[in-house]
């Protein structure tokens, strides 16, 4: 297990640093005068050039990796060249929104989509159809038409809820909730029917193997080979997509924040990018590339965990 | 256990609905004491030297200008009480209040307001260019004189603008220490506790302004990316005022009889033809050409389908809060096909030209480049779009001038000097350097003149620009300033967003 992480865990540092390097040149390589996007048309050149070169986007762009590199080792990411923020504040305020909603929905998702799949997979019939016919349709509606939909009808129209905004869980519970319901419900849908697809068809599978078969012949009782085998089994290739939907759901959040008015990773991802703001488009690749790499490294644990044969392979 | 399953969703439903505090009704019509803003705009700092028009309100907050603008962009005394020119035109005195301190006692004396004038000057910011070569000179402690190298009819504007902002000179020798901790003498501070840089800005009412107070203890602008949200915020009472630019948007907010929607009509949206010497595309040089160009584009029906009729058409570039804006010239280009033709003919393109303007996707929507590729097609003008993207665009169009002309919004000043400077003159949008001897004339008579004298010359101006086809304007676009029960707004001419100082509490 030892050597399992470590080798990870080497792989990892050199999968960050070829991400880095190659959105960094990517970045450099558009030929954006950043100078003239902050200063605007009226600016002199004089005055352009001295921005450049304040900013030091006039050096070598290698050179100004390797400065971007040694800073971010010492923790320090620069500064929003639009906003003037922190990259590592601005981050750090944005990523809790985000990290909420998806927590939240991976929670609700695992939850609901994981009973719901099991529920069709056992009870198969008409149970199996309506969940089927849930999956279908989850997968069909456009997310940001369900989201608008949720908005207008919860939060317009009933007030049940807050339609834009965010309130940090450090200043109320009730209201950070509330922020995060709708959002978190929007996001759901589409996942929540993609695992109860994913778990539906492992215990339709696993079910109906011969070993499960043999331990059914053999006088086990049900329960036990349910929980015991079935579930345990079926439950591995349903981590492996909870873990790849947690990290896609990143591009679900930009939609949702938008429509939320959430300042999240997702929204700032947008705005930042389409203005080439590279301290902080580098400081969100960094982020969500440690966060794949983290969430793979538990989903592998996760597995090896529940599949013991996993771990040498 | 089916019963149970969804008796125990219902009781979890319930809970939450309690705890969130949730409750439906309307918003009671008397309006706290907090103004919530939403905009679209977002300051690159909150340093004076990085002030640019449209995002005035987050800076009127903590600074004050030394001349303040009227909603009707006439001038008014601020920090300044009064001010004065010599006979040129080319020295302005300006009087200070003497009771004005920033919040570590420092007194705002003439001193402070020339280290921040040369500061701005020299700072290199985006506007830096407004004091270009100004010499500020203290008199004594409540006096200052401005020395322009030549008349400058915009100066007043300046100062009523980002140049006006005046800081405490304390921070000047700190790098960077206004652009997320301003210190001025504004009717607020910065809350930066509450403020997250980027997202939201929290100003409380400074308990020793010199002014008169706003109505509100606190101001909250927040920076949206789409206009849907802040729709949603002011039907939710969320937000109590935004700008509303898209048509759909505006439709959205007017669709809930409690929201209060005021036209603003600040940019105007057309094509800038910078190419008038015909460096890259030799037609544009003669103003037959320009003029069939303008005959050619049917204005009613863009408006119509672009933006649902939402705006005013019209051929000139001078706004409605101008004193060169003549009415008879919105329509001077009335969509005539066979007469653009003509023109064309007579200059010699009887089989029309190729034209390659710029497409940024933000302005230029699918429906604005079809419509105007028909347009110009139908008259045997040949319309190619290429893409450019919002990151290299001003260098390959600014910088690099790599296209004879370019669609625009384009914001329309109160005030004529800023247009004639921003559109007319050599410069930023004139970068190929293009005049007349019309406009030399009339300019340098505009630089000295004031009254009823300055306002002929800027008709003329306006006239002989529209006449010789400087540029092809579609329309003025309405936009909607929206607020919600118990929140009065004025709107600011020639301004899309509104100052601070147009909101109050209704009474």
């Amino acid at each position: 297990m030892v050597i399992f992480l470590a080798r990870r865990i080497g792989a990892s540092i050199v999968l960050l640093f070829v991400t880095s390097l190659v959105t960094f040149l990517l970045l450099s390589l558009s030929g954006q005068d950043v100078g003239r996007q902050l200063l605007g048309l009226n600016a002199s050149q004089a005055a352009i050039d001295a921005k450049n070169a304040a900013l030091g986007v006039d050096r070598p762009i290698l050179v100004q990796y390797g400065d971007w590199l040694t800073r971010a080792l010492r923790g320090d990411l620069g500064r929003s060249w639009f906003s003037s923020e922190y990259v590592t504040t601005a981050i750090a305020g944005r990523l809790p929104v985000t990290l909420s909603l998806m927590v939240g929905v991976t929670l609700v998702t695992a939850v609901v989509g994981y009973l719901l799949g099991v529920w069709a997979g056992i009870r198969r019939g008409a149970v199996d159809r309506f969940v089927q016919i849930f999956s279908v349709a989850g997968y069909a509606l456009p997310g940001f038409l369900v989201t608008i939909v949720i908005v207008i009808v919860f939060a317009v129209q009933l007030r049940w809820f807050p339609a834009i905004g965010y309130i940090p869980i450090t200043q109320s519970f009730s209201g950070w909730l509330s922020t995060i319901t709708l959002p978190a419900i929007s996001l759901s849908i589409a996942a929540v029917a993609g695992i109860a697809q994913q778990v539906r068809s492992s215990v339709i599978e696993v079910a109906r193997s011969d070993y499960i078969r043999t331990l059914a012949t053999r006088g086990l009782p049900h329960r036990n080979i349910l929980f015991r085998h079935v579930l345990r089994n079926a439950s591995a290739p349903a981590l492996t997509v909870l873990g790849m939907q947690f990290v896609g759901l990143l591009g679900g959040a930009v939609i949702v924040e938008q429509i939320f008015g959430l300042p999240g990773i997702g929204s700032m991802a947008i705005q930042y990018t389409t203005q080439g703001d590279i301290p902080i488009i580098m400081g969100l690749v960094m982020l969500s590339a440690i966060g794949v790499v983290i969430v793979n490294l538990l989903v592998d644990l996760g597995i090896g965990w529940l599949l013991p044969k996993a771990r040498t392979s | 256990m089916n019963k149970r399953l969804i008796g125990g969703i219902a009781a979890g439903v319930a809970a939450l609905l309690v705890l969130t505090g949730c409750a439906g009704g309307d918003q009671p019509a008397a309006h706290d004491d907090t103004l919530k803003i939403g905009t679209m705009s977002k300051p690159t700092s909150l340093d004076p030297i990085d002030a640019i028009g449209g995002t005035m309100p987050y800076f009127q907050a903590v600074y004050d200008t030394l001349i303040r603008r009227a909603p009707d962009g006439t001038y008014e005394p601020s920090l300044a009480t009064e001010w004065s020119y010599n006979d040129n035109r080319t020295v302005l005195t300006l009087t200070l209040r003497d009771d004005v301190t920033f919040d570590d006692g420092t007194k705002l004396d003439a001193a402070a307001v020339k280290a921040n004038m040369d500061r701005f000057r020299d700072g290199g910011g985006p506007n830096a260019s407004f004091l270009a070569g100004a010499e500020i000179a203290v008199v004594d402690p409540t006096h200052v004189t401005v020395t322009l190298p030549q008349a400058d009819p915009g100066l007043e504007f300046y100062l009523s603008d980002s140049a006006g902002l005046m800081a405490n000179p304390a921070k000047f020798s700190t790098d960077d220490a206004l652009v997320t901790t301003p210190d001025g003498t504004g009717p607020y501070t910065l809350d930066s506790g509450k403020t997250a840089i980027g997202t939201s800005w929290v100003f409380d009412r400074r308990a020793t302004y010199w002014g008169s107070k706003l109505d509100f203890s606190t101001i909250t602008i927040s920076a949206f990316d789409n206009e849907n949200a802040m729709v949603n915020g002011l039907k939710t009472g969320q937000l109590d005022s935004a700008l509303l630019q898209t048509a759909d948007q505006q439709l959205a907010a007017e669709n809930d009889p409690k929201l209060k929607a005021q036209d603003v009509l600040f940019d105007f949206q057309g094509v800038l033809l910078f190419d008038r010497g015909g460096a890259l595309t030799p037609a544009l040089a003669k103003p037959e050409v320009r003029q069939a160009l303008n005959y050619a584009v049917d204005r009613e029906t863009m408006l119509k389908v672009i933006r649902d009729g939402r705006g005013e058409i019209t051929s000139q570039v001078w706004g409605v809060d101008t004193q060169g804006y003549e009415k008879s010239l919105d329509d001077y280009y009335a969509y005539d096909p066979a007469k653009a033709k003509e023109l064309l003919a007579d200059a010699g393109y009887a089989d029309g030209f190729e034209l390659v303007l710029p497409r940024l996707t933000t302005i230029v929507t699918d429906n604005i480049a079809t419509a105007l590729q028909t347009d110009l097609a139908a008259v045997g003008v040949t319309l190619t779009w290429q893409d450019v993207d919002a990151a290299t665009a001003l260098k390959q169009i600014f910088v690099q001038r790599e296209f004879s002309g370019m669609v625009m919004n384009m914001g329309q000043s109160s005030d004529d000097w800023i247009v004639y400077k921003g559109l007319i003159a050599p410069g930023t949008f004139n970068f190929f350097g293009t005049t007349d001897e019309t406009v030399q004339k009339l300019a340098a008579s505009a630089r000295t003149a004031s009254g009823d004298e300055a306002k002929k010359i800027y008709q003329q101006l306006n006239e002989h620009i529209v006449k010789d086809a400087w540029f092809l304007p579609f329309y003025r676009m309405t936009y909607k300033l929206v607020t919600v029960p118990g929140i009065t707004a004025v709107t600011q001419a020639g301004q899309a967003e509104t100052s601070i100082y147009n909101y109050s509490l209704s009474h």
